[in-house]
């Protein structure tokens, strides 16, 4: 019996190690050999570990940004980055074994709700999954639940959202792919949404609507070639500004021996390694995890329509990408100077989210409302999808979340559907 | 407004890599196959871009035939020449989709594995052109 409590209280309650037994599940599921189930897990096991390691540097980082923002501009500046809010919740919240389990749960209700009902859409974007896990988690601790509940409570609605997600997109899919076997399955769809109700109601209408595609437009954003580049691109500046504001005498008592600038951009480089690191993690750690269960979805439904990460719409209206890019940041800087003023905090900008999310509203936006929609849809867009996440930060700031707040508006949707409706009702009674 | 709740008449599914031209005779087939290898002996001479474009056009007829392994494989060759995200790229994709739709059917979990990653290799192929990624 000591020897089970042993076990139960000491090993089964290690993240890393339920996390390496969800894959090792998978694995055997699939009918792995012996030696593929033991490396699989452990590779897994590590890609937590490092994931863990990754986001201890990232807190570092943005401890130091946090005091050095407050000084120069007597305000908190917040870093968006869900990678930074997967990795302290995981880690230093303690909760990477319940958003490990909830992780699982999504999965196996997307399964259900797609083999049960009509909407037939398998999720297959494992990282984005991994997000909504996060958030479903960390907000259902908030409202007051705890173990099988909370992984239950997060598994159906992340699974809700992993199939609605789709269906909503589908309509708008269909006439970009002109096909309807395949889906998008991005965490950012209620943005895509909002840019074409923008458009539908500012854009172009009948034949006055002329399509963006129709423009001559640079072909490619060359600046964003690589993924931790373009990070350090906007990392590196806001950092040294930052700590010019806070000045020398302040700065420098967070600096040591180094001069303050030059330590504020060894600090901006720190948060892309951070970065850097935390993603290798996450890859390794979804590496196994994620072809062994989406195998079991797609047998288990066979006429399941793949959702897909949002590059899959890219190809059919490349133009609309590069618009929405640059309109959505447009939108995002604009909400970085006017959410401060109605008391928010100030949400700094991400190149990453503008290109993605931001490129394929845009897509969104050249369908519904031609050129003007894409303009003015994209603009309130980046507007949009900065004010959701800035209203969660008290909630991540009374939770001991450090200087950041999540990205994907989906996963922020479902936060705030816990933070306004579920946590209340709980509360209620 | 996204039509929820209204009776919706089915409409016939669009089937994207369908061929465009719904009946090819025979003629038409040994015509089309005649243009394939005359387009494989101008790969002699091509270099990286013009192979790119000539096996996509490869690829492209033997999808209007309905040879689609065939199809696969020359249009896999022009993104080896050269990442576009052209026609080739799109019915490469929705080849893909097929064949792995295929596999679910009869339970083949390799080849499912092989037309995911493969999925997943071209959302890479879209990103990394999108971003002039060479």
């Amino acid at each position: 019996m000591s020897v089970i409590n042993f076990i139960i209280e000491n090993i089964l309650t290690q993240a890393s190690v339920t996390i390496a037994l969800i894959a090792m599940l998978g694995l055997i599921l699939q009918k792995k050999s012996a030696g593929q189930v033991i490396s699989g897990s452990l590779k897994t096991m590590l890609g937590f570990m490092v994931l863990v390691a990754g986001s201890s540097i990232i807190v570092g980082s943005l401890t130091y940004f946090g005091k050095i923002f407050a000084e120069g501009f007597h305000m908190q500046g917040i870093v968006p980055s869900i990678e930074a809010i997967n990795g302290q919740a995981m880690n230093e919240l303690g909760l990477g074994r319940d958003i490990a389990l909830t992780f699982l749960a999504i999965f196996v209700f997307n399964i259900i709700i797609a083999r049960f009902t009509k909407w037939k859409y398998i999720f297959l974007t494992g990282q984005a999954i991994l997000w909504m896990a996060t958030m479903t988690t960390v907000f259902g601790y908030f409202a007051g639940l705890r173990g099988i509940t909370l992984i239950l409570v997060g598994g159906f609605i992340g699974a809700v959202f992993a199939v609605a997600m789709p269906a909503i997109a589908q309509p708008f899919v269909r006439k970009i792919t002109g096909s309807d076997d395949i889906a998008l399955g991005h965490f950012c769809t209620v943005g895509y949404v909002f840019e074409a109700g923008v458009a539908k109601v500012f854009g172009e209408k009948g034949d006055k609507k002329k399509s963006v595609e129709d423009l001559k437009l640079p072909a490619q954003l060359e600046f964003l070639q690589d993924t931790y580049l373009s990070v350090m691109v906007i990392m590196v500046p806001l950092y040294i500004i930052t700590a010019a504001f806070a000045g020398a005498e302040f700065a420098s008592t967070l600096s040591g021996d180094t001069h303050y600038l030059m330590f504020a951009f060894l600090q901006a480089i720190q948060f892309v390694v951070g970065v850097y690191v935390l993603l290798s993690g996450v890859r390794l750690l979804l590496g196994e995890i994620v072809p062994a269960f989406r195998g079991i979805a797609m047998r288990l439904v066979p006429n399941a329509k793949p959702a897909l990460d949002c590059p899959v719409l890219f190809p059919f209206s490349p133009n609309a990408v590069i618009v929405g890019f640059i309109t959505t940041t447009i939108g995002c800087v604009i909400a970085m100077f006017v959410l401060p003023v109605f008391g928010l905090a100030m949400i700094l900008p991400g190149m990453l989210t503008a290109f993605f999310a931001g490129g394929t509203a845009g897509i969104f936006g050249n369908l519904v409302g031609g050129r003007r929609g894409a303009v003015i849809g994209g603009i309130a867009h980046g507007f949009f999808i900065t004010l959701l996440p800035a209203l969660l930060v008290t909630t991540f700031n009374s939770m001991g979340f450090v200087n950041t707040t999540a990205t994907d508006v989906d996963t922020v949707t479902a936060a705030l559907l816990y933070a306004w409706l579920i946590g209340p009702l709980l509360k209620a009674f | 407004m996204f039509g929820f709740g209204k009776k919706k008449t089915k409409k016939p599914k669009q089937e994207s890599i369908e061929p465009e031209t719904a009946i090819i005779t025979e003629e038409d087939k040994e015509e089309m196959l005649r243009t394939i290898s005359m387009r494989e002996q101008e790969l002699i001479q091509a270099d990286e871009e013009e192979k790119a474009k000539i096996y996509e056009v490869i690829g492209m007829t033997y999808l209007k035939i309905g040879e689609d392994d065939q199809a696969i494989d020359a249009l896999e060759k022009s993104i080896q020449h050269k990442k576009t995200l052209g026609d080739g790229y799109k019915s490469l994709l929705s080849l893909y989709n097929k064949k792995r739709a295929e596999a679910a059917r009869m339970n083949d979990d390799k080849s499912l594995q092989v037309y995911l990653e493969k999925m997943d290799q071209m959302m890479q192929v879209s990103k990394d052109v999108t971003r002039g990624v060479r």
